[in-house]
């Protein structure tokens, strides 16, 4: 009971920031001039269908998406620093942002960072497949080859940055720190689709993740498919993750930090701590998109720069208030 | 044989290391509790896992309700039976939710815990004497405390076969004995596996000795507990004899002189 009044509540405070975040900007907006006129004409109505609403629910889908992966994936692994990106997804974006632009410069640059994102993280699950084969814990086998994976297309993306012409190295560069600023409605739609199917899941999955949670050998001893799960949320996380990725570039440090804030604010059951993730993460990167694009305007400060300088000192002063309460 | 739960012909299990269990014939019954007695590394715990589907056997077939285990769906044959594990990994839940998780087996996708589900863990928390404790985390209570919430979650899936890995593992003295009172009330069929003969002794309709994956003896108490095979099996000379409660079987083992 007491989750679903600090939930409301979260809603809430979600609903204000996204309110909020719409009037920030160069140009003074006002409600009744928005909606007073049919969409799509006159100049202030059509930045605010055009680019900040679009914008500000990219920022709060993206913060959510990863906040939902990072809570799953330290669910399923059991292992509190679980990330969105320990697949290789990032790296495996990056390579294929990169190739793109040194090779296929007419590709759209979110379509090529996708297909290198799910290659990358194809790569990991057959590699993880094949060592468990031979007989390894297959979680953690699944973290250790996302490390592997993640470096060697690093390792790859570099390789091809560093022969590529300046200006095709810029743009990955500054792709790679994140940016909301070619925030467009088919990311949103992709986006919002993907994250509302995998809260289904998660929901309706809410027993059998409690006891993957647990142990392999307690689901699978209550009758949990546990592979067929595994793979299913595995492959929820990777594809949210990716479309985050290919839309907004690396945004990093949320998918960690997220989780472990609602386990301090909501206390940590499953679903609490899904939906808890999706809430907190949504407020955190819209207010650090609002601040990204008004800091310093009219320049533009990149997002994964700023998620982890805020994240990182806000999650330090999070866990030595933590050391003390224990 | 209506009452035969499950039984296995020919079961056996060869492991990586050159460890190999079996083969073994089991019958067990429905009603009775049966003890699994024998040394560190006799393929007790691997045998409770063949039997509760979480290890495939290479050699043999397991009936359960005379259907062959196999042929039963995870979550049939979870309904069916229960399984207890040695160890547990530790993890951040409440008594209560770990409780709910042994109805899993019975709940599709869609439903919700009903009335009836939480008046079933209230029940199997008072039987533990865990009900003070039913909102405090796992990780803050004693092993004790925490073996008892386990056989509680055992007790919630309301399967006919219970396989216990060690169930009075960490338990003191007192719950060792209420636990085992509950399991031979319970009308259940328990295979558990003992370290403590006598205990096993006191309590269980049946014993099966395990050495080196083979199976040592298996019947009465009376019929198992032979000072020979019990040298054999573990190492040290001993005696038979009855106790004074009840006169149920009691071994005492001579000490080895330092």
């Amino acid at each position: 009971m007491k989750s679903i009044v600090r939930l409301s509540g979260g809603l809430l405070l979600l609903l204000f920031s996204i309110v909020v975040a719409l009037q920030l900007g160069a140009v003074q907006l006002h409600w009744p001039e928005i909606f007073s006129t049919t969409p799509g004409t006159g100049v202030p109505a059509e930045i605010f269908w055009q680019l900040r609403l679009p914008r500000v629910l990219l920022a709060g889908l993206a913060g959510a998406a990863l906040g939902v992966c990072g809570a799953l994936l330290q669910l399923l692994s059991r292992n509190a620093l679980a990330d969105p990106y320990l697949f290789g997804v990032v790296s495996g974006a990056a390579l294929g942002a990169t190739a793109s632009s040194v090779w296929l410069p007419q590709l759209a640059l979110p379509v090529a960072a996708f297909a290198g994102a799910l290659l990358a993280i194809g790569l990991v699950l057959v590699l993880a497949r094949h060592a468990a084969r031979h007989g390894m814990q297959s979680i953690s086998t699944l973290l250790l080859t996302g490390l592997a994976v993640s470096f060697f297309c690093s390792a790859l993306a570099s390789l091809l940055l560093y022969q590529a012409d300046s200006f095709a190295a810029n743009r990955i560069m500054f792709w790679l720190m994140g940016s909301l600023s070619h925030a467009a409605w088919p990311a949103v739609q992709l986006l919002a689709i993907t994250l509302l199917v995998t809260l289904v899941v998660c929901a309706l999955g809410r027993r059998q993740l409690a006891a993957l949670h647990w142990s392999d050998d307690m689901a699978q001893s209550l009758g949990v498919a546990v592979r067929r799960w595994r793979f299913l949320l595995l492959m929820l996380c990777a594809l949210l993750t990716a479309v985050v990725v290919a839309y907004c570039g690396g945004i990093g440090f949320v998918g960690l930090m997220v989780p472990h804030l609602v386990r301090l604010l909501f206390g940590g059951h499953i679903l609490t701590l899904l939906f808890g993730s999706a809430v907190c993460g949504a407020i955190f990167l819209i207010w650090v998109d609002s601040a990204a694009r008004t800091v310093l305007a009219p320049q533009e400060l990149p997002l994964g720069i700023l998620t982890a300088l805020c994240g990182s000192v806000f999650f330090l002063l999070l866990l030595s208030r933590r050391s003390r309460h224990d | 044989m209506s009452d035969l739960l499950l039984h296995c012909e020919q079961l056996e299990l060869r492991q990586p290391g050159g460890f190999v269990l079996g083969p073994l014939n089991l019958r067990l019954k429905s009603g009775r509790l049966y003890g699994l007695l024998g040394a560190n590394g006799a393929g007790k715990s691997t045998l409770l896992q063949l039997l509760a589907g979480l290890k495939i056997p290479q050699q043999g077939q397991i009936f359960l309700n005379q259907q062959l285990l196999q042929h039963y769906s995870p979550t049939a044959r979870a309904q069916k039976l229960a399984y207890l594990s040695q160890q547990q990994t530790p993890t951040e839940l409440t008594v209560r939710r770990l409780l709910a998780l042994g109805l899993l087996p019975h709940k599709t996708l869609w439903q919700q815990d009903t009335a009836a589900d939480k008046a079933a863990i209230t029940q199997a928390l008072a039987d533990t004497g865990l009900a003070q404790q039913a909102d405090v985390l796992l990780s803050s209570l004693s092993g004790g405390e925490q073996q008892r919430a386990h056989l509680a979650r055992v007790l919630v899936q309301q399967a006919r076969l219970l396989l216990l890995d060690e169930p009075v593992n960490h338990l003191d003295i007192r719950y060792q004995h209420q636990l085992l009172a509950t399991l031979r009330r319970s009308g259940l069929c328990v295979l558990a596996s003992f370290h403590d003969i006598n205990l096993a002794a006191a309590y269980c309709d049946e014993l099966i000795l395990l050495q080196h994956g083979q199976l040592a003896g298996a019947g009465t108490p009376a019929e198992v507990l032979q000072p020979e095979l019990l040298q054999r099996v573990f190492g040290r000379p001993c005696l038979v004899d009855t106790s004074p409660f009840g006169g149920s079987y009691r071994v005492t083992f001579e000490p080895e002189r330092a």
